[in-house]
């Protein structure tokens, strides 16, 4: 049972990371306070791949004695999963971009409404 | 409440997820041995990383720029003052 919960327990705290996120883009009425749960939601998927890339007694994945003349047998196992790595990567610029992109619509939307609140902003489009 | 339920439906999902950090977990046996073994001869870069990202994926990296591109692009467009004195500033 202990080493049940010890094996899952990282894509537990992970889930509950990602439904903080997931409650503050729902239920925050706080355009702000959306985007930081976007945000927060994009981190827990980067900390889950990043954590399936995890292998016991392996390091991280740059090939010892990579420059010297002899060549040597490469063991996967003696390394990481490189690939979570390289796909969140990836992930990590689209984050920046839509976060990017987001905060330049939200001050728009500032400049035009003067206000970040949800339901002012729908108060004033309704007159 | 919503967030609850699909809370309490990925905590369910986890129960078929390999263990953490097990080495023969499904993720670690497939592609990801021979990208290891074989980037030193094919790439001659020892940073496994590095030679997936800009050897294996460029054409990857190279989409993953225009993204950028594109997002510095639209902030641009979207700050853009209307006044001529100001235009195309930040």
């Amino acid at each position: 049972m202990l080493d049940f919960i010890i094996s899952k327990y990282n894509y537990w705290m992970y889930i509950i990371l990602m439904m903080l996120g997931f409650y503050g883009m729902i239920a925050k009425k706080n355009l702000i306070k959306k985007v930081i749960g976007m945000n927060i939601f994009q981190t827990a998927i980067i900390l889950f791949f990043i954590s399936t890339a995890a292998k016991r007694g392996a390091t991280i994945p740059i090939v010892e004695h990579g420059h010297g003349e002899a060549v040597h047998a490469i063991h996967a196992i003696e390394y990481v999963n490189p690939l979570p790595h390289v796909l969140m990567l990836t992930a990590i610029v689209v984050m920046v971009s839509t976060l990017g992109v987001a905060l330049a619509i939200l001050i728009m939307i500032y400049r035009r409404y003067n206000t970040l609140e949800e339901d002012e902003i729908l108060q004033v489009k309704g007159k | 409440m919503i967030v609850m339920i699909v809370g309490a439906m990925l905590i369910y999902g986890t129960l078929d997820m390999p263990k953490w950090a097990d080495p023969n977990a499904p993720a670690a046996l497939h592609v990801s041995p021979r990208y290891i073994e074989k980037t030193l001869e094919e790439t001659a870069t020892p940073n496994v990383v590095t030679s997936v990202l800009a050897d294996y994926r460029g054409y990857d990296t190279l989409g993953e720029t225009s993204v950028i591109f594109t997002a510095g692009i639209s902030c641009i467009l979207l700050l853009r003052k209307k006044k001529r004195e100001n235009s195309g500033g930040r």
